[in-house]
């Protein structure tokens, strides 16, 4: 079995990620957090995380942004974005970017960890996620 | 002498045969400017002086109660009559037909022909006067008719003062507005129906002691009963043909549809970008109540958790009364491991974060809700003083839910004095142009832009000024951007009235709105207005100007 997964949660808005680091906290991941995109591309150098969850609304970097970027970095990781913004995020992009799936804000508590949960096993199975980053670098370098 | 006047006409009551006493030939004499007209009977007479409405008529006395009949007939409305008598004829009778309203007698006998003249001279002169000052009177009579027509029908209410600011005279639409009778008016200061008196004041002053013309100042009435009415004055001085005052006379305009329309207008237009600012505020209240309802949850799992603790500590305490070092010490083990399985350390740290991180998340709902609320609100009929930087702030904090993933706000803000306004109105102005710079950097492209909130206080006047790094307006653009529906936003961005709106709420609060842009660089919209409101509203209108 692998050890605890590395969790990364990336919101705006501080009392999110508190609020999201208290529901998960008897999850079995070792939970990182940060505020913006460009801290969490910081911490994935140095972090071989197997899940992110990422607002999608921010200032300067967006969701998608981050994400696309963020595969490139950690193309095992599972990505998930977290939003309240209905219809800001299309299936295209979720499809481009190889997002493993996409979840309401407000949340549902067991909705959220179940997804978490088969997101960290798909990060486990490397070769479709392997493929996903691939797609989304490809997606990337299109859309430069 | 005019005219009219050059030809007396007399008519001649008598027979046309003969020329009784020579009576024709006496008034032929009279010279080419006397035309004598002649009627056989007094029938005839009556009808030739309906017609042709001769100066003088002449009638002899013996006519068989004929003359009694013309004398009767003229006696109200003239003209005069002079009755030929007989010279044998008694005083008697000339008393008699003085009463019968003769105006003068002329008998027969010597020098007959020229005090006849005379006579008739006397008497058309006479007539004149009389005519000239009945005319005159008539004039009178009409033009004062006419006057009180005017001013009674006219669409304002008009108010005459004597030098003191006492009413003199008020018309029905100023018995309207001031919710009195005349009779309850007159005498009274006319300064007491304004809702603010020194503002009232100072506008009669104005004209009464400035002998200034006061065009169209704003203000407020306030009726016996209670109610106000905002009005715009017009008030000049009233000067005798002397020069010397004589007081001032003041015209009303009932403004009551007119802010009915402005109060609409500027409720829908704020509806509106309520409409716009929706999807964003549902946002920024959605993330708290997000968390807030997160945090519920997991401190509801907290509870149980301490509730589990409370039972253990429960058999610990039961276990101590029971004296038992065993019992004590396995229950001391249990409530051991369950507080290092519950890691109770880090609950009870953590359940007072989630309880402060909730209300610092439900007092933010509460304030955007505030906020809302109170940008939704209606202005109330009278100003108010009221801190413009709060209305700024209030207003960015809606309009930051929407664009703060695009936008800087920087805020540089000087306290400023309170300044008399419609707050609402003012929030209103400045929703539209923080709108407008959350769209100008929107159209610029993905990198997000600054809004810049400066105050300043400029004395009489304060002034706040939206700078944004926007694309900012084209030149041939500036001159437009304040007419209404003027717009080259998309269809469903905007409507075209912000502009015009900003323009027309700073202009009602006597202050200036100033924008300098150019093209590719940016924006700056100056508003300034005066701290107190001023009692006549510019003359000039503010209009833009590039920098």
């Amino acid at each position: 079995m692998r050890g605890p997964g590395k969790l990364l949660l990336v919101d705006d808005e501080p009392r999110v990620l508190s609020s999201l680091r208290r529901t998960l906290r008897r999850e079995g991941f070792e939970i990182f957090t940060a505020e913006s995109g460009s801290k969490g591309l910081a911490l994935l150098e140095e972090q071989d995380v197997d899940v992110i969850v990422s607002d999608h609304k921010m200032p300067r970097m967006d969701g998608l942004q981050f994400l696309g970027r963020a595969a490139q970095l950690r193309p095992r990781a599972a990505r998930l974005i977290l939003t309240g913004w209905n219809g800001a995020v299309t299936e295209r992009d979720l499809a481009r970017l190889g997002i493993y799936a996409l979840l309401p804000k407000p949340w549902d508590d067991g909705e959220l960890k179940a997804v978490l949960k088969s997101a960290y096993a798909a990060s486990a199975a490397a070769i479709p996620s392997r493929l996903a980053g691939l797609r989304a670098r490809i997606a990337g370098a299109r859309a430069s | 002498m005019s005219e009219a006047d050059a030809a007396v006409r007399i008519l001649l009551v008598q027979p046309n045969e003969v020329d009784l006493h020579g009576v024709g030939n006496a008034l032929a004499s009279l010279g080419a400017s006397v035309q004598v007209d002649m009627a056989p009977d007094v029938r005839r007479a009556l009808r030739r002086i309906a017609d042709s409405s001769p100066e003088l008529v002449v009638a002899h006395a013996e006519g068989n109660g004929e003359t009694s009949a013309l004398l009767e007939a003229l006696r109200a409305t003239g003209p005069p009559v002079v009755v030929i008598t007989a010279d044998a004829d008694s005083t008697e009778v000339a008393l008699d037909l003085f009463q019968r309203g003769a105006a003068e007698c002329v008998a027969e006998g010597p020098a007959f022909a020229d005090l006849l003249r005379q006579t008739v001279l006397e008497q058309i002169q006479k007539w004149r006067e009389v005519t000239e000052r009945r005319d005159a009177r008539r004039r009178v009579d009409d033009l004062r008719r006419y006057t009180a027509d005017v001013v009674q029908t006219m669409n304002g209410g008009l108010v005459v003062l004597d030098p003191s600011g006492c009413i003199r005279f008020a018309n029905g639409e100023a018995e309207r507005l001031l919710g009195a009778k005349f009779v309850r008016l007159q005498g009274r200061p006319l300064s007491n129906s304004f809702s603010n008196a020194g503002e009232g004041v100072a506008i009669l002053e104005r004209a009464l002691r400035g002998g200034e013309r006061v065009r169209s100042a704003e203000s407020l009435l306030r009726q016996p009963e209670g109610s106000t009415v905002p009005v715009a004055i017009s008030c000049a001085p009233l000067r005798e043909s002397s020069g010397a005052r004589s007081g001032a006379v003041a015209v009303f305009q009932d403004l009551s549809e007119i802010k009915q329309l402005q109060r609409q207008m500027t409720q829908t237009e704020k509806m509106a970008s309520i409409g716009q600012l929706a999807a964003g505020v549902a946002h920024e209240i959605n993330n708290p109540a997000g968390f807030v309802d997160a945090n519920l949850r997991q401190m509801s799992e907290y509870a149980a958790d301490l509730q589990q603790l409370w039972e253990h500590v429960t058999g610990l305490r039961r276990a101590a009364e029971s004296g038992s070092m065993e019992k004590i010490r396995s229950a001391a083990g249990v409530l051991e491991a369950s507080i290092e399985e519950l890691d109770a350390d880090f609950l009870m740290r953590d359940l007072a974060t989630a309880i402060r991180e909730s209300q610092e998340g439900s007092e933010r709902i509460r304030h955007i809700v505030q906020d809302l609320r109170d940008f939704a609100r209606p202005d109330p009929d009278e100003p108010e003083r009221a801190d413009l930087i709060h209305c700024v702030d209030s207003t960015a904090n809606i309009v930051w839910s929407m664009m703060k993933h695009s936008v800087i706000l920087q805020k540089d803000y000087q306290p400023l004095p309170p300044i008399e306004c419609f707050p609402m109105q003012l929030k209103q102005v400045f929703m539209n142009l923080l709108m407008n710079a959350y769209q100008a950097i929107l159209a610029r492209g993905a990198e997000p832009g600054t809004v810049r909130l400066r105050s300043s206080d400029r004395g009489e006047h304060v002034c706040v000024e939206v700078i944004d790094d926007g694309v900012g307006i084209p030149a041939e653009n500036l001159d437009r951007i304040c007419d209404p529906f003027f717009t080259t936003k998309d269809v469903g961005v905007g409507m075209g009235l912000g502009l015009s709106t900003a323009f027309s709420i700073v202009r009602r609060h006597g202050g200036e709105l100033e924008i300098h842009s150019e093209e590719g660089h940016g924006t700056r919209v100056e508003v300034v207005l005066p701290i107190k409101r001023p009692v006549s509203l510019p003359k000039r209108r503010a209009t833009p100007r590039a920098s």
